[in-house]
Formats: C-alpha cells, structure tokens, sequence
C-alpha cells in the first residue's frame, strides 16, 4: 500500500491508537498561537495551525538536554547516552520536515552526535501538507518546501471528508496497517489529491523576486552592504530568531554540581549567535562586535554558509523568525531588498 | 578528604521588606541540605539565636544612611566571603526610585515635619560602598539561581550572571510573547537568569535584575513606538528598579 485514506470522522480513533503505540507530540493552542506538546485528549490536536512557536527540533535537540552525570571524588562518568522511549511526531508541516533533514545533515556531519541519532532512530513523523499559506509571513514556495519532499513516515492531505495518506516508510506503513479504517486509497480519492494540488499552485507564490540561484550569488556578493547595518540597528539581539529557527543548532556545553558538591550533570543548552558574548573568545576579542553582524551572519548561515557546505540551503520557508521579532526584522524583505540592492528584480 | 570545619554563613539586612531572606528561608529541602555544607549562624527569620562569628555574609537591602554605610563596611572587615541578595542590594531596586528626587524634597514627602531629624542618603547598592564577592539579582530572588549562585560560592568558582536578555530564556520556554499580546515586557534589554519566571506565569517582565551590559536602547525604543508605546513609558518602567542607574537610564532612554 502506497496511499491509504482516512475518514476526518476516524481522526480522533487513529490518534488514540498512536497514543498508544508511542508518545505522542502533536500541536495545540496556546493562547492565541499553537505549540507541539503530548497529546493528553485527542480532542485538542489542531491541524489547522500556523507554524508552532518553537519548531520540532525541541524534541530530537532539547533546549536543555543532560549529555552524562559525574561524580568528582573519586572522579567517575556516567553513560553518555540515555534510553530514549519511541515517539510520533504528528501534524508536521512540510517546513518543519525540511528543518528535521536540515538538522540531520547537520548532525550527521562528523564527528556525528549521537544524543540527536538515538533520539532521530525513535521519531516518527507523521507531516500534514499545507493548501493554503500559514499567514503573510512564510516563504515555503522560494524555499520549494510547500510541497512534501520526503523526510517523513507518513503525509496526510486533506481532500474534503477524508485524509489521504502517503506511506514513505516501513515505520509509517506499521502506523496505519490492520486499522479497518484506514483504506487503500480509491482511484476516486487520488484524483482530488491531484486536483488538491493542481489548486495549490494558483495558491503559492515564490517570495522572493528572484530565484533561489541567484539569491545564493546575492549573498557571496553583499557581505559588506549596507543593507546588514540597517538590519542591526533594528535588532535588540534577543536571539527569538535562533531560538524559533528549525535549523539553528547551536549549544553551549556546561557542568552543574549537586548541593553536595561532589555528583554532578554535564549538559548542553541552546546558544545563540545573537548573544553579545557569542563570539567573543579568550582575551577578549570579539569577532562580531555589532549587532549588524551577528545579524548578517544568521542569514548567512541559511543561505551561503550551509550550501557551500552542505549543498542545501538552511532555511526553510516557515517565516517564524519574521512571525517572533519584534522589531519586525522580516526575511522576505531583507533577502528582496539584496536582490534588488544588485539589480536583480523580477 | 580531611573535614574541614563548614563555613559560617549569618544573613543581614538594609534597607527592604525582607521577601529575599524569605526566598532563602523557603528554600526547602536544599536549605537542610546546605545545612550539611554551611553552619547558618545568623538569621532572624528562622532562628532566635545570632552571633558575630561569622564567614559568609548575605546582604539584602540597599544602603540609605550613613549608619548603613559604617555598618556594612564593618560587615565588610569581618566577612571572608559578600554576598549581595536580591534587587535592593545587587541595583538599590526600588529604593533607587528616591534618588530621581532632590534628597531634600524626598525627606519632605516621606518625614514631613520630621524630615530635618532624619538621617538619609542617597539610595545605593552595596557594591557602591564595599568589594562584593557574588551577586544575586532580583525582585525577589529566583531559588534556582540562589542555589547555583551558593554552589560556586562555596566551590570558590566565580558566578557568571547572564549578559543576554530574559527573552532567551522566554522563548526557550515556550512563552506567548507578551508584545505579541500588545503589551509592553521589559524582557528584551533585560538580563537574564531567572527562567522568565514572571512572564512563565502569566505576567510581564518588570526589569527587576537590570540591564544587560549593551542594550540595544534604540532599537527598544522603536519596538515600544510599533506598540504605541512612548519613550516615557519605559523610562518609567526602568526607573521602578533601576533609578540608582538613573544616569545610565537616561542617557539610553531619553
């Protein structure tokens, strides 16, 4: 079975099945925006939600994760690693899937880190395909991730009455076999899935004015323009951008001591090239003084940096660091208004 | 390990209301365990007894007469280890707010008639009068951080406050921005260091630890006009804890 259908009436039953098989994590509301949290009552699972205010990675890369405990006298280190337990991760948009295959580039690179492998080998992910824009703020369509590009177990769309759902791997496969209703999907069904997507691309635009290619080329050419100091006038180095960013995976590494000041914890937590001190090394000296240019580097590492290194861009299109400034630093604009800083106007 | 004697830790305070040295005593378990690290020799909010035998001292409250400041530089001579606890001592708090005024107008509203028999200073933290070893912000004190803060002190390691703004923090914990909500917070030039603890529970970040070392005051200021908020607003905001800084302020926020 490729492509499986389930009746919107039958959402709530699959759920409760999942929640049984592993934790499950899917997003809710919070106030008047949604976060990812285990699923206590089916019932509050939202499909319909703008990006979350943090992205997945707090659950394969926690904002404060144990790495081993410690003893100093006599000195003894635990296991580096801890069981994890199998989750499902549910309702995943596709951004936030392309911000996973980011982190796992990322995190494969050697020396590989094996806290984010164990945790990434018990995840199943179980995405949701947007047909309409989030809100005025994302930029999926330049960053081509409005459309599911792998990276998940199962994607479910939306077709009216029913889900239809494509089954990516064995892991997604064991989610929706023997569940009497979960269906092969009828030829019927997979022509509005056609049809879903046919509407689609009336729906999203590309973003930017130019394409993605060339965005790359502005960016190897404007590291000293102006328009960086315009940006960090703006910022008040909060670090919301980094923290809400799929792809920012940056941690500090810090030891903390019981009270009887002989066991302790070593653990990591999320850092920050926002941070006034990020940069700054022994002696003093500080690599990116400004604001400006910690600024300029955050694009830089999403849209240079990791294609030189990776061949894939680290952004992807979710529009939450625009959605959580304050300053209303926007993306959209300042990668437009590169483009246009060297004449590249569609 | 040879035993050595524990530490003698005696707690004073200033000028306060005394909710820091109540943090401390609701410690709870970690205070019986401190108690396996340090001998509590002086503390009037949980025991009768005192002395002034001691090794560590914890000061809350800022210094607002001269008999403060003989006072405290006394504590100073006889104390191996200083200890500031809380906003009063660590940046004056809200005693700083007296020093927007002249001292004299300020002895008028607060003495009235009596205001020419009453000994009074300027609003300052301790770290103004004597060295100070560690410092605790805020108002009042977070246990976690009293507890880290306590751990390095005995350790003789240094306590690194944080240099970046509450909002680190904040967002690492999953918060609804307060300005997403169209309300003013004072986390984003604020240091860090106390897990956003007002804004996890429902309210605003009110400055209580003060500024973090560069603050990005323009850039806060234009943020606090997109809300329809005025410079004034936040000056006032600020001055509620930070008026010892008063100069500082100004010059970041006029």
């Amino acid at each position: 079975m490729k492509y499986a259908s389930l009746k919107k009436a039958d959402l709530f039953e699959w759920l409760e099945h999942l929640k049984k098989k592993a934790k499950l994590y899917a997003p809710r509301k919070k106030e008047n925006l949604f976060v990812l949290r285990p699923v206590k009552n089916v019932e509050d699972v939202c499909l319909e939600y703008i990006p979350t205010i943090l992205p997945p990675k707090k659950y394969y890369f926690p904002q404060k994760e144990k790495l081993f405990k410690f003893s100093a006298q006599p000195f003894k280190t635990g296991k580096a690693i801890d069981k994890f337990e199998e989750f499902v991760l549910f309702g995943v948009h596709t951004c936030d899937i392309a911000g996973i295959q980011c982190m796992d580039v990322a995190f494969r690179d050697g020396p590989e880190d094996p806290n984010y492998l164990n945790r990434k080998d018990k995840m199943a992910i179980v995405g949701i395909e947007c047909l309409k824009y989030c809100d005025k703020y994302a930029n999926c369509t330049s960053m081509g991730n409005h459309v599911p590009r792998g990276g998940y177990d199962l994607m479910m769309v939306d077709i009216g009455d029913k889900f239809i759902i494509h089954i990516n791997s064995e892991k997604g496969e064991k989610l929706v076999t023997d569940l009497g209703y979960i269906k092969e999907a009828a030829q019927a069904d997979m022509d509005l899935l056609d049809r879903a997507r046919e509407a689609k691309k009336k729906v999203f635009k590309e973003e930017f004015t130019g394409p993605l290619s060339k965005v790359y080329d502005v960016f190897d050419k404007s590291f000293a323009s102006d328009i960086w100091k315009d940006v960090g006038k703006r910022c008040v180095a909060c670090g919301n951008c980094t923290a809400v960013c799929p792809t920012c995976y940056c941690f500090d590494v810090a030891d903390e001591m019981e009270l009887n000041l002989d066991d302790g914890v070593r653990y990591r937590i999320w850092n920050s090239c926002q941070m006034d001190d990020f940069a700054k090394v022994a002696g003093g000296e500080d690599f990116r003084k400004g604001r400006d240019s910690r600024q300029r580097h955050r694009y830089y590492r999403k849209f240079k940096y990791p294609v030189d290194r990776f061949n894939r861009y680290f952004c992807t299109g979710c529009g939450r660091c625009t959605r959580t400034c304050m300053a209303q630093i926007n993306l959209v604009e300042t990668v437009n208004s590169l483009l246009n800083e060297k004449g590249i106007v569609e | 390990m040879k035993k050595q004697p524990k530490p003698k830790l005696a707690f004073f305070d200033f000028t306060d209301c005394e909710g820091c040295q109540l943090q401390f005593a609701n410690l709870g378990n970690a205070l019986l365990e401190l108690t396996e690290l340090v001998d509590i020799v002086s503390f009037r909010e949980i025991m009768s007894e005192g002395t002034d035998d001691y090794d560590i001292a914890f000061i809350e409250g800022s210094i607002t007469t001269d008999n403060d400041v003989l006072r405290i530089k006394k504590i100073r001579e006889k104390a191996k280890v200083l200890v500031t606890l809380g906003a009063c001592a660590t940046i004056a708090g809200v005693n700083g707010i007296k020093n927007r005024s002249s001292l004299e107008a300020a002895k008028r509203i607060v003495y009235g008639d009596k205001a020419g028999i009453i000994n009074s200073i300027k609003a300052m933290p301790v770290h103004e009068v004597v060295k100070v070893d560690y410092v605790i912000n805020g108002c009042p004190v977070y246990i976690p951080e009293v507890i880290s803060v306590v751990k390095c002190l005995l350790m003789g390691k240094p306590y690194v406050v944080p240099n970046y703004p509450v909002c680190v923090e904040c967002k690492m914990n999953e918060n609804v921005c307060r300005y997403e909500k169209d309300q003013e917070c004072l986390g984003p030039v604020t240091r860090a260091g106390c897990n956003s603890w007002c804004v996890n529970n429902g309210n605003r970040c009110y400055g209580c630890r003060g500024l973090v070392d560069k603050p990005a005051s323009d850039a806060a200021k234009d943020i606090l006009q997109k809300y329809g908020l005025k410079a004034e607003d936040i000056l006032n905001s600020f001055t509620l804890y930070n008026d010892s800084m008063g100069e500082k302020y100004d010059q970041e926020f006029k």
